[in-house]
């Protein structure tokens, strides 16, 4: 048997909130085992009403430091989302991306983090760079 | 023994006073231990999650906990949000509906969170309207701090919260307390950094940085607070977050810091949120495809 698989959230975790690690956890080990047998996967988020970067990060995240960019971009497809969950995954999915593939960014990171604390004084301004509003 | 507690609001002074009762009664076992109330004429009733993080951890200690001589307005909104139901008073009906009700959670509890966050904000028709896009970003940020808090704090006392509308100023404050190892630990076990409290809250903010390694190793982190923040600041909000010995606030797209002179035994994390903000958020400006996101 070779055929897509289709694999509904809401049916995983039993619920229209999707917000703990221990959820997508249960959702990685599906996706694992089904990528794992070259199966190609379609994950519903169909009656999902909320989700969260902790959530995403154990489902779909974690499956970059297991799996290629390649296989999962040929193998994994995701439908059902609205605009703003999409963006949240994407972000998570760039997150992960970098935390798997290089780890001196992360580092660098870290450094980084450590050199603007010796900077920083008591306030200090930033503005977000990924986040924007419309309306 | 007796101690002393002012008025309780949302902000530094508070939180140190707090703090400054962990410290006196830290030593505390199987003994009695009075809080007298009757200088605390006011009391911001999120902070209950702060407060009773503490108390919890003196009725850990079997300590026998009485709060008494407290001014009638303050027992009243304590009495509205369940908060005095621990310590031997009759919750009342919350009139208004501008309560949401103090609780405990164990880390296991999540599904048992959420549910509470879907009864309390989502299903009560007295929660002012707010737009579909705010009302869906406050929620998923609530449930990152609930989140970030069973995979960092590694608590074994739980986790509280407690919240409060103001209807007339378009406010809506809720705050998470947990009782666990606190930021500063982590990030000084995780990194080696050798930094103060409140600059290790500042790098648990920043993205990519992350201390999470616990249950799920193999997990990526590190967007949680830094979505969390990014929020706050499009809401023009507020975030105060209180780990050991150190304060780390984010308003106005200002970020203050500084340090305690005594540690919250675990993390706090309080926002203030603009109900009234009628904005769509966005993540990305962008539309995106589902074929865009691997």
């Amino acid at each position: 048997m070779s055929g897509e698989i289709k694999i509904s959230i809401f049916e995983v975790v039993g619920s229209r909130l999707c917000v703990a690690s221990d959820d997508g956890q249960k959702v990685y080990d599906r996706l694992d085992v089904a990528l794992k047998a070259n199966r190609i996967v379609t994950l519903s988020f169909h009656n999902v009403t909320a989700l969260t970067s902790a959530f995403l990060n154990a489902a779909i995240g974690q499956l970059y430091g297991t799996f290629s960019e390649e296989q999962i971009r040929a193998q994994l497809k995701v439908k059902d989302m609205e605009q703003d969950d999409l963006a949240l995954l994407k972000r998570v999915v760039d997150n992960a991306k970098l935390y798997f593939k290089d780890p001196e960014r992360y580092e660098q990171a870290v450094e980084e983090a450590e050199e603007n604390e010796d900077d920083e004084t008591q306030s200090n301004t930033s503005e977000p760079t990924q986040l924007r509003f419309h309306g | 023994m007796k101690f002393s507690l002012p008025p309780i609001r949302h902000d530094y002074s508070s939180f140190e006073a707090l703090a400054y009762l962990y410290t006196q009664t830290e030593g505390y076992v199987l003994d009695a231990v009075e809080i007298d109330m009757n200088k605390t004429d006011w009391f911001d009733a999120d902070m209950c999650a702060a407060f009773g993080a503490i108390l919890y951890s003196l009725g850990k200690r079997l300590n026998e906990v009485s709060l008494i001589d407290i001014p009638q307005r303050v027992e009243r909104i304590l009495s509205k949000n369940s908060f005095l139901s621990h310590y031997g008073r009759a919750r009342i009906p919350d009139r208004w509906g501008t309560t949401i009700t103090y609780k405990r959670f164990d880390v296991e509890d999540d599904h048992y969170f959420a549910n509470y966050i879907e009864g309390e904000l989502i299903h009560r028709s007295e929660i002012p309207e707010m737009s579909i896009g705010l009302l869906k970003r406050f929620r998923e940020s609530i449930f990152e701090i609930f989140s970030n808090a069973i995979l960092h704090s590694g608590t074994e006392l739980g986790i509280f919260s407690c919240g409060q509308f103001f209807p007339n100023r378009n406010r809506l404050d809720f705050t998470v307390a947990d009782l666990g190892i606190g930021i500063h630990q982590n990030v000084k076990d995780y990194t080696g950094f050798n930094i103060s409290p409140e600059e290790a809250i500042g790098w648990a903010t920043e993205e990519f940085n992350t201390t999470k390694s616990g249950n799920l190793p193999g997990v990526p982190g590190g967007l949680g607070l830094k979505l969390l923040c990014e929020f706050i600041d499009l809401n023009r909000g507020c975030i105060q977050i209180v780990s050991d010995a150190g304060y780390w606030q984010r308003k106005n797209r200002k970020t203050l810091t500084k340090s305690l002179p005594y540690p919250f035994p675990g993390t706090v994390v309080s926002v203030e949120i603009n109900t009234a903000d009628t904005r769509v958020y966005r993540l990305v400006p962008e539309e995106l495809s589902p074929e865009d996101i691997f």
